[in-house]
């Protein structure tokens, strides 16, 4: 468990990261409900989603910087697999998002927002939270830089919000936008909200995160291809 | 003539000293070799020398005027190679050239020339129009030498600029610092290959731990530290060699016969080579010579106790 | 005056900075693009079309994050890898940071065009006056090179100064209401009402675009006040950190 150990260190190392990574999710606490009933949810846990894929850029983004110094070409000739390297990394990213998923559903719980299924609402942003990262390591994969990586990712993040219905209502747009929503994880996401608040079939609700589960399974698989240089 | 002289240098980064009481000259016309492991001062010796840093104590004269050192009269006689490649990566090779002319205050066709020459001198008028991005570690620091070179400068002060590249194209720099000085260009060349500075310098300086402890030609330096030379001479036969006259020859301490070989030891700075080889010829035919001599890693060696290449890096 | 002729290679080396061009052109027309599809021709509450309103904001908005060309080029330059080099040159660093801030300022200035341009032909978004839309283009650009080199000066740290840019533009953004609605607190309404650039330019033009001239000027005024602070901080930053 070396290479986990270390990536968590390096990460909390960064007294930015360690900052980002705290008051985001504590905010996203105290953020109003919306008056006019759309987001269903306050608005932070609304836009959890959205903070949980920067924050996985933010994390994954070591990743480049092991392929930009050449640790990942030291590691190929170490005796550890490429797949000990990455599961080892993708486990110190999920163990600090959990504890920020952690963080923002019971001080949501404590503070008396109304989150409908607390439970399944843990789950959703856990099954996100996986797809999440596998984008952004797919997405990092592409980059040679780690800073072109995170700045055109944010942009990215922006549309995939826009699109799949987490700053709009999937309903309020054009026919055509409203039928390629789908193609975004973040309709998945908005869908998985809509699903905690009204509650109807648990079949969708497995359906919702089984699609999120999917995204997260072919975006690891092109993010998990070794890139040596 | 000196056209660059620096007296009791000190500069201090808090609580360390970079440079101590440090004097040099500069000589036109020369290549003077600034030799030193890492973390001796010598980067910081040329910040203080290019008006880039200030230096907490001393006198640094340029062009005979004191205190001249961030003068723009002086820095446009001044070229610095640094250390880092420090071109401009977005730009080609001939803008990167044209943006360091026109700041250097060149206009017009005299500073189309002067970067058609540069280019050319450096060997990179095919690639004029590509930016480095796409050069080879070699040809991006033949370019770092460039920029320094368009506005033709009375001193050229080189930091390290052959740092990890390959043999070839270290040559290629190495010829092109003789021919700046066949053309009248003053340089300053610091480096920690000795092998460099033993092919190329006049004079050598040896700094360590900001303190400059040796300067001379790179004979002087060894002479100084040298205490004996040894010339064994391998012959066809011995036992024709006229042992009383070689023993006869100024400076000779010894000599000594081992079955073909000849050996004689001389004073330092004797410089009995020649005169022995021409005795022996008389006598015998000659089937191999050794004369043994310390390079500037022994100097190096001898000064201070440690290798060249020991230090730490330079606190600049 | 060497330092100014420097002027064209900065711009050259900017226009050749594909992810800069990406960010500060690429993103906005696909997000106003986007923004325009899906608000149609809705009309706001005060008569003008929702999309003109949302995607004068967004122009603007994007003018707000216009400032870290500049202090990227001005870091590289001044305080990295080339500091040496430059400061090894017979000329004056000072006035070639105002060159690479004066270039920042232009090269975000014709982006504000293209983006200006490009709504209006392809959105048919009202501008008003564009002379008047090009001239508070003008202001949040200088503001905004500004704003970011005092960042630049005043941490020694420039990944901290790059934070800082993000939370100024984000921030205005945010403070704006445009991600969400704002709550009605007094003081972040008085914020919004004098202090927010990204609003003093919204409201300048908006102002114009209905025939309140001198309210439009007032505005324009407040974003002038704020330009002549932040280049008293960039001075008084800049004397003390400047090679």
């Amino acid at each position: 468990m070396t290479i986990f150990r270390f990536a968590l260190k390096r990460i909390l190392r960064d007294k930015t990261n360690v900052l980002f990574l705290t008051l985001f999710p504590i905010a996203a606490i105290f953020l109003p409900t919306a008056e006019d009933g759309w987001p269903l949810l306050p608005l932070g846990y609304q836009y959890f989603g959205i903070l949980l894929l920067f924050v996985s850029i933010r994390l994954t983004s070591i990743m480049i910087e092991d392929r930009q110094k050449g640790v990942v070409k030291r590691l190929a000739a170490a005796p550890v697999s490429h797949f000990n390297y990455l599961w080892q990394n993708l486990l110190a990213f999920s163990v600090i998002m959990i504890i920020q998923i952690i963080i923002i559903i019971s001080g949501g719980y404590a503070y008396g927002h109304e989150l409908y299924e607390p439970w399944n609402l843990t789950i959703l942003y856990l099954v996100f939270m996986f797809t999440a990262i596998s984008i952004s390591l797919a997405w990092n994969s592409l980059y040679r830089s780690k800073e072109s990586s995170f700045l055109i990712f944010m942009a990215v993040i922006v549309l995939m919000a826009l699109l799949g219905g987490i700053l709009f209502p999937v309903e309020m747009m054009p026919v055509v936008f409203e039928r390629i929503a789908v193609i975004f994880p973040t309709y998945w996401l908005s869908e998985g909200i809509e699903w905690i608040v009204f509650g109807e079939d648990r079949g969708d609700f497995l359906f919702i995160n089984g699609v999120l589960l999917l995204y997260a399974l072919f975006f690891l698989i092109i993010g998990s291809i070794r890139r040596i240089s | 003539m000196t056209i660059a002289s620096i007296k009791g240098i000190v500069k201090r980064y808090k609580h360390q000293i970079a440079l101590d009481y440090v004097d040099l000259d500069i000589h036109e016309g020369e290549i003077l070799g600034l030799l030193g492991p890492n973390g001796a001062g010598k980067t910081t010796l040329i910040h203080c020398l290019m008006g880039i840093i200030p230096f907490d104590k001393g006198v640094i004269q340029l062009f005979g005027q004191e205190g001249a050192v961030f003068h723009h009269e002086n820095k446009k006689k001044m070229g610095l190679v640094t250390q880092e490649i420090t071109v401009f990566e977005e730009l080609t090779a001939k803008e990167n050239l044209e943006f360091f002319a026109g700041v250097y205050g060149l206009k017009g066709e005299e500073k189309k020339q002067r970067v058609k020459e540069a280019l050319e001198f450096v060997g990179l008028s095919s690639k004029a129009k590509q930016t480095p991005n796409k050069f080879s570690g070699g040809m991006k620091r033949r370019l770092n030498i460039a920029c320094a070179l368009t506005h033709r400068p009375k001193l050229l002060i080189m930091d390290e600029p052959t740092v990890g590249i390959d043999p070839q194209s270290r040559n290629h720099i190495l010829d092109a610092v003789r021919k700046l000085k066949e053309q009248g260009t003053t340089i300053l060349y610091t480096t920690h290959y000795m092998e460099e500075v033993q092919s190329i310098a006049t004079r050598v300086v040896i700094v360590d731990q900001g303190q400059v402890i040796s300067e001379g030609t790179v004979d002087e330096l060894i002479n100084n530290i040298q205490h004996e030379e040894k010339i064994l001479i391998d012959v066809n036969d011995a036992t024709m060699i006229p042992i009383d006259r070689l023993k006869s020859l100024e400076g000779v301490k010894q000599v000594q016969v081992n079955g073909s070989v000849i050996q004689i030891i001389s004073n330092a700075g004797a410089g009995n080579l020649d005169r022995a080889l021409s005795i022996v010829k008389e006598t015998s035919g000659v089937v191999g010579i050794q004369a043994e001599k310390p390079n500037l890693e022994d100097v190096f060696l001898t000064l201070t106790g440690k290798q060249l290449r020991d230090g730490e890096d330079d606190p600049s | 005056m060497k330092e100014l002729a420097t002027i064209r290679f900065i711009g050259i080396r900017m226009s050749r900075d594909f992810i800069t061009m990406i960010l500060l052109l690429g993103v906005p027309i696909i997000l106003i693009t986007v923004f325009s599809i899906i608000l149609g021709e809705v009309e706001g509450l005060s008569g003008t079309p929702i999309r003109d309103e949302t995607v004068v904001l967004l122009v603007l908005g994007f003018q707000l994050f216009g400032g870290a060309i500049t202090m990227n080029y001005v870091h590289q330059d001044l305080f990295a890898e080339r500091k040496n080099r430059l400061l090894s040159l017979p000329m004056n660093t000072t006035l070639y940071g105002f060159s690479i801030m004066l270039a920042g300022i232009i090269y975000s200035i014709l982006l504000g065009i293209i983006l200006i341009t490009y709504t209006t032909m392809v959105f048919d978004v009202n501008w008003g006056n564009f002379i008047w839309a090009l001239l508070v283009i003008t202001l949040m650009s200088s503001l905004s090179s500004i704003v970011c080199l005092v960042f630049t000066f005043s941490v020694k740290n420039f990944k901290i100064a790059e934070r800082l840019s993000e939370v100024y533009g984000v921030g205005m953004i945010l403070l704006a209401g445009l991600f969400f609605p704002m709550p009605d607190n007094a003081l972040i309404n008085m914020f919004n009402d004098y202090v927010n650039p990204l609003m003093l330019a919204y409201s300048s033009i908006d102002q114009v675009r209905s025939g309140g001239l001198s309210d439009g000027w007032l505005y324009a005024a407040l974003l002038s006040v704020l330009i002549l602070i932040a280049f008293g901080l960039l001075l008084l930053t800049g004397r003390r950190r400047m090679p």
